[in-house]
């Protein structure tokens, strides 16, 4: 997927992140390094305030959003070594099917980064990884090493 | 569902948008709050809160919190403009960032349902802190009617 890690420092690195981020420390965002080929996983454990439907015990589709829009984001950050988080121009969501009341993981692909632009992939699943519950995409507008933004409008 | 349901009239719609948001537990946790649903063009208001900054050094609300108010608005104005009371499930939704949301200013959220048809609701909306022609966000989302009764009261 992405470049090289240094998998023990990669893990306190990203905890650091997270708690950086103030509404990812709010859904309780973790980040995950996993050993092999599948590269990392961010993991948004489940908490009643998460709820969408009671009835149905489903979580709320916006959470399920968050958590991969972060998770994009904290991928394009962590993999072309940018020192703030990359701006989002755009995001999409497709639901597959509803999120139980309990943890959501993601997976992201890093599909093209350019000079300016970041083009990503994301995945989430809750108990099963080959039944994902949603697919999203976004672009991310890079900065560049002397970290000037190429942002849209301020 | 309730057939005698008059969803013309604002203070029916006022009751129904309140008992929709108060049962979700999400718009609970983060404060959404339902401003005015007396029209098609619907808007709620998300009071600003330290928990929602993405970049705390600049002062810039999370995009992602807008996103979720937008999910849960958007399907309030697609759930306003069903004939009945009828449960309704995101399909997919679109944002387009235009700008950051400034911290230390509410989010205003105003959606509105374009097309209904038997088995989808497609609305838009439109994400703003005072001034909508300089709107922060838009979306785009569809949302599927189930079929489904949805108890509100």
């Amino acid at each position: 997927m992405s470049g090289v890690d240094e998998p023990s420092a990669a893990i306190d690195d990203s905890a650091a992140l997270v708690a950086a981020i103030p509404y990812a420390r709010y859904l309780d965002i973790r980040i995950e390094t996993a050993t092999g080929e599948t590269g990392r996983i961010y993991r948004m454990p489940f908490r009643d305030a998460l709820i969408g439907s009671p009835r149905l015990q489903a979580l709320h589709g916006g959470t399920v959003a968050s958590l991969l829009e972060l998770a994009m984001q904290f991928e394009v950050l962590i993999a072309e070594r940018q020192a703030r988080l990359p701006y989002p121009v755009d995001f999409s969501i497709d639901y597959w099917r509803s999120a139980a009341a309990s943890d959501c993981h993601c997976r992201c692909r890093l599909i093209r980064s350019g000079r300016r632009v970041a083009q990503v992939q994301a995945e989430c699943w809750q108990d099963d990884p080959e039944r994902p519950i949603a697919f999203a995409r976004a672009d991310f507008l890079l900065r560049t090493a002397d970290g000037a933004e190429p942002s849209n409008d301020a | 569902m309730d057939e005698t349901l008059d969803k013309r009239d604002p203070a029916v719609r006022a009751g129904i948008a309140a008992r929709f948001n108060a049962r979700i537990p999400y718009n609970q946790a983060i404060g959404l709050r339902v401003v005015d649903v007396s029209t098609d063009r619907i808007v709620t208001a998300l009071a600003y809160r330290e928990d929602f900054l993405g970049d705390p050094t600049a002062g810039l609300w999370h995009t992602a919190v807008g996103l979720s108010a937008a999910d849960s608005t958007c399907g309030l104005a697609v759930f306003l403009a069903l004939p009945g009371l009828e449960s309704i499930a995101t399909l997919d939704l679109r944002m387009d960032y235009l700008r950051p949301a400034v911290a230390g200013h509410d989010l205003r959220i105003e959606a509105e349902c374009y097309h209904l048809t038997r088995c989808v609701g497609f609305v838009r909306a439109t994400l703003h802190q005072g001034e909508r022609e300089r709107a922060v966000s838009l979306c785009t989302a569809a949302f599927m009617r189930t079929g489904q009764p949805m108890a509100v009261s």
